[in-house]
Parts: C-alpha cells; sequence; structure tokens
C-alpha cells in the first residue's frame, strides 16, 4: 500500500525541519504536531476503506483460499515473511510501492499530497508544502487471514508501512498509507486474488 | 448549418416535428432548402423552407416574420400561394419531377418536404466536362420533357429551369428540382415574381407580367441548358440579345448551329436554335411539338433558319417586344442590320418617290437615283461586311472551341497523372500500413509469448516452493512423529488427556532449544499449543513478539498470547498488552478474528 507516506513523512520532517532552521520559525513540536495530525487523518480514512473492502468471502475451501491468496501476493512482488495455514495467518512484505508500480504510485501522490500538505500546513505553516511523497526507505506488510466461514472461507487484509530504518529523530513513527494508495491496493490484491482463486469474493 | 454563407438559415439539428435539420443545400429569393433526415422513416429528406429574403426574416424565436407591418400582406400571401403549390405539386409523381412528399406550416412559415435526389448536379456535370455529347445529352433532355410535360398539363410552368436545377441520379436518370418558382400560369398576373437565371430565362420573363409566359418559357430554359451543354457556355442573356437585335450593340446570339456543327446533329441543333428564338411566339408553343423537333430533327414550320440571311430589305422585322396577338412569321434572329437595309432602302426609296424635285429636274432625278443606288451599294457592302464579321465571330468561337478542346484534354491527362500518382500513394501508404500492422502484430504475438512463459516461469516457481513448504512440512512432521514416538517411550501416567501432554512437548521443546534446535523446539511448542496448552501457547507468543528463530510478527504473538490468556495464563495478559500497543487496530480485530474462529481447533 501507500508506502511512501511513512518516507515522505520523514522526508517531511527533514524539509520541515530544514525550512525551521532556515526561517527559525517552526518548531519541533510543530512537526511532530503535524505529523501526528497526518497520521491521524490517515488512519481515519485506512479505517473506513478497509471497513468497506477489506474483508471478502469467497465460496472455495480454506485450504484452497489460503494458497490462492499466498500466490495472489507473491505474484504483485510480495515476499513471504511468514505463514501459518493452522492459523489461517500469512504475512508478505517487499519495498514500498510494492504492490503497487511507480505509475501507480505517481497517481497516489498526485492524488493525496494536497491533502498531506494542508493538514501539515495547520502545524508547520509553509514548510508543509514541501512535503512529498517518496516510497524510499519503506517496506509495505501485508498480513492476510483466511479463516473458515459458512460457504466457503472469508479473507481479510491489513497493510502498514514498516521503516527499514528507524528515524533518528524519535518523531512518531506509526504512519499509515495514504487513502488513495490503500484504494488502489487493496483493488489491485483482490482483484488479483479473485484470479487465482477464480471466484468473485463478496464484499463483507 | 451555423455556415455564415446562410446568415438565415436554421441550425444544424434544428428539429421540425420529425425533421433534424442537417445541413443547407441552398438558398434561393423564396427560400432555403435543407437536407434533413425523416426520424419516423430515417431517409434523408429535402425540405425547402419558404422565407423571401426580400420581405421576411428570421426571428430569434426560428419564426419567420415580414420585415414589416405593409410587407406582411405579400408575405402572408406568398406562404398561402407555396403551400397551394406544394399541395398541388404532390400530386406529380413522374419520375423526372422531383417529388414532393409533404409540406406543413411551421414557425410562422411553410416547409416542403421533398424527396432527396442523390447524384450530381448537370451544371456540376458541365462545369467538369464543359459539353456532352449528344445521345448523353438526349438522355437528360427527353426525360425532363415528360416529367414537364406532366406539369405543363397541370397548368403550371417552372420558370427556372438550369442546369443547377437538374439532377442527374446515380442511374444516369436526370430529374427536375426546385419548382420553388412555379406559379400558376392562369389567371394569375400576380402571381408572377422576376426569377432569372441570366442566360436561361427568356426575354419575357424579364418584363412581362406573366400573361405571355408558358410552356415556350420553360422551352427556351431547356433550350438554352441545352445550348450550354453543346457550346459549353450559356447563351447571351436576353437583355443583352434585346440590345443586339435593336441594333444598339453587336451582340447576336450565335446560333447553336453554327457552334455545334460537325459535332452534333442538324436537327438538334435546329431545335436548340428554335428553342431559343428570341420571341416567344416564334418559339415551340408546346413540348410535344418541340420533342418531335428534337427527335426527328425536322424544322418547325414558319421559322426562318436563324443562321441565314434571308431577310429581304422589304420585309420589316416586328417590332420588339411583341406582344402575344401579333405573331411574325419571319425570323429577327438573322443580323438586324440586314432588316435596318431593307428599312432605310424603304424609306430612301420613299423619300425620293415623295421629292418634289424628283419630278422637275431629270438630271437631279439621274444625280439622285445615282446617288441612290450608291447608298443601297453601301448599304449592302455595310451589310455584307456585317455577315463577314458574324462569320468571323463564329470562325473566332470555333477556334476559341478547339483550344478549349485542347486545354481540357491537357488538363485531363494532368488530372489522371496526378490521380494515378495519388492512387500509388495511397497503395504505398496501405501497403506500408499492413506492414507496420503485421509488424504489430508478430511483436504482440511475441510480448503474449513472454508473458505466456513469464507466467508459466511464476506458475513453476510457486509450485516449486508449495513443493518444497510441503516437503518441508513432511520433515517438520517426520521430525514431530519422531519427537512424539520419543515422548511416547517415555513412562508416563496413565491419564493420557490431550493437555497433560503439554508439559512434557514443553519439557522436550526446551531441552531441544537448548540444542539450538530451535525448529524442532518450535515444532514442539505449536504441537503443544494447538492441544491448548496455555503455557506453550505464551511461549509461542513470546518467540512470535521476539523474532527468536523466526520473523518476527506481533500479530502472530498476539494471537498466541491472546489464546494462553483466555486459558488463565497471567504472565501471557501482560504480554498481550505490550505486544498490542505495536499494532493497528485493524490488526487488533483481524487477530481477534483468528483468536475467535480459532480457539477450537486450536484446543484440539
Amino acid at each position: 500500500m501507500r508506502v511512501g507516506a511513512a518516507r515522505a513523512i520523514r522526508r517531511a520532517s527533514l524539509y520541515v525541519l530544514a525550512a525551521v532552521l532556515a526561517q527559525g520559525c517552526a518548531s519541533k513540536e510543530g512537526i511532530r504536531c503535524a505529523i501526528t495530525d497526518i497520521n491521524k487523518e490517515f488512519q481515519q480514512q485506512y479505517e473506513r476503506i478497509l471497513a468497506e473492502k477489506g474483508n471478502r468471502r469467497f465460496t472455495v475451501s480454506p485450504v484452497d483460499a489460503f494458497a490462492g491468496t499466498r500466490a495472489a501476493l507473491f505474484r504483485l512482488g510480495m515476499r513471504l515473511e511468514t505463514q501459518d495455514p493452522d492459523l489461517g495467518l500469512l504475512s508478505v512484505a517487499a519495498p514500498a510501492p510494492t504492490p503497487l508500480t511507480q505509475e501507480e504510485w505517481k497517481l497516489v501522490a498526485q492524488a493525496d499530497l494536497p491533502m498531506m500538505q494542508q493538514l501539515a500546513a495547520r502545524c508547520v505553516g509553509l514548510p508543509a508544502y514541501l512535503l512529498k511523497f517518496e516510497p524510499e526507505g519503506l517496506e509495505i506488510v501485508i498480513t492476510a487471514t483466511i479463516l473458515p466461514a459458512q460457504g466457503g472461507s472469508e479473507i481479510s487484509l491489513t497493510a502498514r508501512m514498516r521503516q527499514v530504518t528507524p528515524p533518528p529523530s524519535g518523531m512518531p513513527r506509526r504512519e499509515y498509507a495514504p487513502p488513495t494508495g490503500v484504494h488502489k491496493a487493496l483493488d489491485k490484491l483482490w482483484e488479483q486474488i479473485e484470479r487465482e482463486l477464480g471466484v468473485k469474493g463478496r464484499p463483507i | 448549418m451555423s455556415d455564415p454563407s446562410y446568415p438565415d438559415a436554421l441550425p444544424a439539428q434544428h428539429r421540425l416535428h420529425w425533421y433534424a435539420l442537417e445541413r443547407v443545400l441552398g438558398q434561393g429569393g423564396f427560400g432555403i432548402t435543407y437536407l434533413a433526415r425523416d426520424s419516423n422513416l430515417d431517409q434523408a429528406v429535402a425540405i425547402k423552407e419558404y422565407l423571401p429574403v426580400e420581405v421576411a426574416t428570421r426571428r430569434p424565436d426560428a419564426s419567420v416574420r415580414s420585415r414589416t407591418e405593409d410587407q406582411g400582406e405579400r408575405y402572408r400571401w406568398g406562404l398561402d400561394r407555396f403551400i397551394r403549390e406544394a399541395r398541388t405539386l404532390a400530386r406529380f409523381d413522374h419520375p423526372n419531377i422531383v417529388r414532393v412528399l409533404s409540406v406543413f406550416e411551421h414557425n410562422n412559415t411553410a416547409y416542403m418536404v421533398m424527396r432527396f435526389e442523390e447524384g450530381e448536379n448537370l451544371a456540376a456535370l458541365l462545369e467538369r466536362r464543359r459539353t456532352l455529347p449528344e445521345d448523353e445529352l438526349m438522355r437528360v433532355v427527353l426525360p425532363i420533357l415528360d416529367g414537364l410535360e406532366l406539369v405543363h398539363n397541370a397548368g403550371f410552368i417552372h420558370r427556372d429551369i438550369k442546369p443547377d436545377n437538374i439532377h442527374i441520379r446515380d442511374d444516369g436518370s436526370p430529374v427536375l428540382l426546385d419548382f420553388g418558382s412555379a406559379r400558376h400560369s392562369l389567371g394569375h398576373a400576380r402571381t408572377v415574381t422576376i426569377l432569372v437565371a441570366p442566360g436561361y430565362a427568356p426575354f419575357e420573363q424579364y418584363y412581362s407580367s406573366g400573361e405571355n409566359q408558358g410552356p415556350w418559357t420553360d422551352i427556351y430554359s431547356l433550350g438554352a441548358t441545352c445550348y450550354r451543354a453543346i457550346a459549353g457556355i450559356a447563351p447571351m442573356d436576353a437583355i443583352a440579345r434585346s440590345k443586339g437585335i435593336l441594333g444598339s450593340t453587336r451582340e447576336i446570339l450565335i446560333p447553336a448551329a453554327t457552334i455545334g456543327s460537325g459535332r452534333y446533329s442538324a436537327g438538334l441543333l435546329k431545335a436548340i436554335d428554335h428553342a431559343l428564338e428570341f420571341s416567344e411566339k416564334d418559339r415551340p408553343q408546346s413540348i410535344a411539338e418541340w420533342r418531335r423537333e428534337l427527335s426527328s430533327g425536322s424544322k418547325p414550320v414558319a421559322r426562318a433558319a436563324p443562321s441565314t440571311i434571308s431577310v429581304t430589305p422589304a420585309t420589316a422585322p416586328r417590332p420588339f417586344p411583341a406582344s402575344p396577338a401579333a405573331a411574325p412569321a419571319a425570323s429577327i434572329r438573322g443580323p438586324l442590320i440586314w432588316a435596318t437595309l431593307g428599312a432605310v432602302v424603304a424609306a430612301v426609296v420613299v423619300v425620293l418617290m415623295l421629292q418634289p424635285w424628283k419630278r422637275g429636274d431629270e438630271t437631279d432625278a439621274t444625280k439622285e437615283k445615282y446617288k441612290s443606288s450608291q447608298e443601297e451599294a453601301r448599304l449592302k457592302k455595310d451589310a455584307e461586311d456585317a455577315a463577314k464579321g458574324q462569320r468571323d465571330e463564329a470562325a473566332r468561337l470555333a477556334k476559341a472551341e478547339q483550344e478549349k478542346k485542347l486545354v481540357d484534354e491537357q488538363a485531363r491527362l494532368e488530372t489522371e497523372a496526378k490521380k494515378k500518382a495519388e492512387e500509388a500513394k495511397a497503395r504505398h501508404a496501405a501497403e506500408a500500413k499492413k506492414k507496420a500492422e503485421a509488424e504489430k502484430a508478430r511483436l504482440d504475438a511475441q510480448a503474449r509469448k513472454k508473458a505466456d512463459a513469464d507466467r508459466a516461469e511464476a506458475q513453476r516457481k510457486h509450485e516449486e516452493e508449495l513443493r518444497r513448504a510441503q516437503e518441508a512440512k513432511k520433515a517438520e512432521d517426520a521430525k514431530l512423529a519422531s519427537a512424539a514416538a520419543a515422548a511416547a517411550a517415555v513412562p508416563k501416567p496413565p491419564a493420557p488427556s490431550a493437555p497433560a501432554a503439554g508439559p512434557d512437548l514443553i519439557k522436550q521443546a526446551e531441552e531441544a532449544s537448548k540444542r539450538g534446535n530451535d525448529a524442532e523446539s518450535l515444532a514442539l511448542y505449536r504441537k503443544a499449543a494447538s492441544a491448548g496448552n496455555a503455557e506453550a501457547q505464551y511461549r509461542l507468543g513470546e518467540i512470535y513478539a521476539a523474532g527468536r528463530g523466526v520473523p518476527q510478527n506481533n500479530s502472530q504473538a498476539y494471537i498466541w498470547l491472546s489464546l494462553a490468556a483466555n486459558a488463565g495464563h497471567a504472565g501471557a495478559k501482560s504480554r498481550r498488552e505490550q505486544v498490542v500497543g505495536t499494532l493497528q487496530p485493524a490488526e487488533i480485530r483481524q487477530a481477534d478474528q483468528v483468536v475467535s474462529k480459532l480457539r477450537p481447533s486450536a484446543q484440539r
């Protein structure tokens, strides 16, 4: 999913710090405030999107659903982190913006960057407009659960961004992907899973 | 439409009932003709809108209104005529007369719906080819005569026959268009409107109030159309001809018999010249009469050959314009100088006869006679000069015709060469396009093949991975079986409940961990945890939370710790609180779902 946000925020922090140094008017608290606000807003939207398209029910057995989900994630470029077929738990990861392509990521940035800048601007002012979405240095981690359900299986997806190296600034590190990135990634994942399973899923 | 050439026209897509206007076909003094589509029958039609621009104008609401109140009566009167004529014309059903399909009132005006004829206008055809051979010309004219006869018999005359109003369908059949200026010819002096096409309209259309117009008027226009088709130019305009005939200029129509000599039959040329007689009474009086001349080539009775100079000086030309009652038998087409000469000679003779000195003085009389003969000779010489001038003019025109032919031939050859070059260019372009398409298809096929190969490779890798996973699981199962067997070998209490096996497995797992065999340790913990041992579940949670020997995974840790906590493991509860802080709410909900669904199987 949109991983770049974390990276962007990290970069944004640098930009903001640079702006602070340059202007001598933005504080560390301002930057923390900006990142917190962005996280909060992104989290709210992420939760809303997941409620809408985070779960689907399929008329296939849990075993088939597990294999299909695993295959779909692999095909989109994700690598296995951990799997437990007994629990029905599967975790995969890949460097951002995977599973999105660079082109898709550009569209995400175009769509969500203005919102992020406006959110940050409330705390740091004009330097917020130096913020950029950059996926470098971030990984996307997707967790899938595949559980038995009446008449088939229920698959649930979540995603988070993981920094390859922790920020030295001590700034908040819980970041959510930008909403458009979440939308696009979920659509892409479900499309691929449905292709692998050969059946359409029903949103729950 | 939105065409600046037709500022009064209705816009494209404007709807008149079930007719959708598409574009303007043309505009005349009486109205605008549109190409439209009949949406009921899904066919193209031509719609003529009554809009006499002299007295009416278009309003922003698309209605047509008279320009002034004074012109309102005139406009309304014309509108009534337009509608009445449309109704009358709708009765004609002839293949060579445009078919009127309907008429209706709308926008304070009226619309005549006609069949739209595909094909080419005769004017355009003549513009392109300049002249037509005789057989082709006959194929156009004779069918038109049939249709026109029908119209004349109904008491109508067309009054605007010209190449622009003759349409040649794709099958070569002609159709006479645009009766917009047609007016009932009987007893309606006011119906006459001067709508003349220079060169094609006879003189009576320029000045007449209508009573001396009739079939001969249309015959003149058809003759002029034929003249255009054989000469390559329209005949001289009737006004100019009238000046020539009256002697104020030398503009005299060169007869078709002269211009078309050698290229067309004499009968046809004579029939054309007959139709083009200046005076209406000198022309054929009916279509039937003229058709006979065209078909048989017979010379009409009492018609002077227009190219001959046979008018005697004593025969005075019929005064012009002639009244319908006065119908001179002789043609006034010939060089009027001869007529003038005759009149002058006669006058001289009369004057000489009346001169008083004629009776007294013989010498003077002789002198006068001599002078008279000299004058006569001079006039004769003038007439001969005029005739020579006409011959020279005819020769000049013939020469011009020949030169024009050469130019036309040259243009035709150039056009053909250009066409061939364009065809070759188009052929090359088509070949290049075909090649490009073939290359694209090849590349597409190649790309598809590669994609298929990639997909197959990915599938192969995936299957290989699954196979390895299965093998690993088998190995793991074998180890577990081995461990279980080893455990089974150890003497146990007789109560073999599943949870009771947990502590042993935990102990074995601890030992395996001490030996550094994390995989075996993990497998044993899993077996005990799956059997519902809370301690094993807690320890698994710790392993996943710390990433000890396994990839660190807080969701997995949370699941096992939750299971242990739910079973009453105190340490698991506090540890779970630590782990839950690292998870997103959505991840917690996801893991809780697993815990709730999995509890029965996890307790197995």
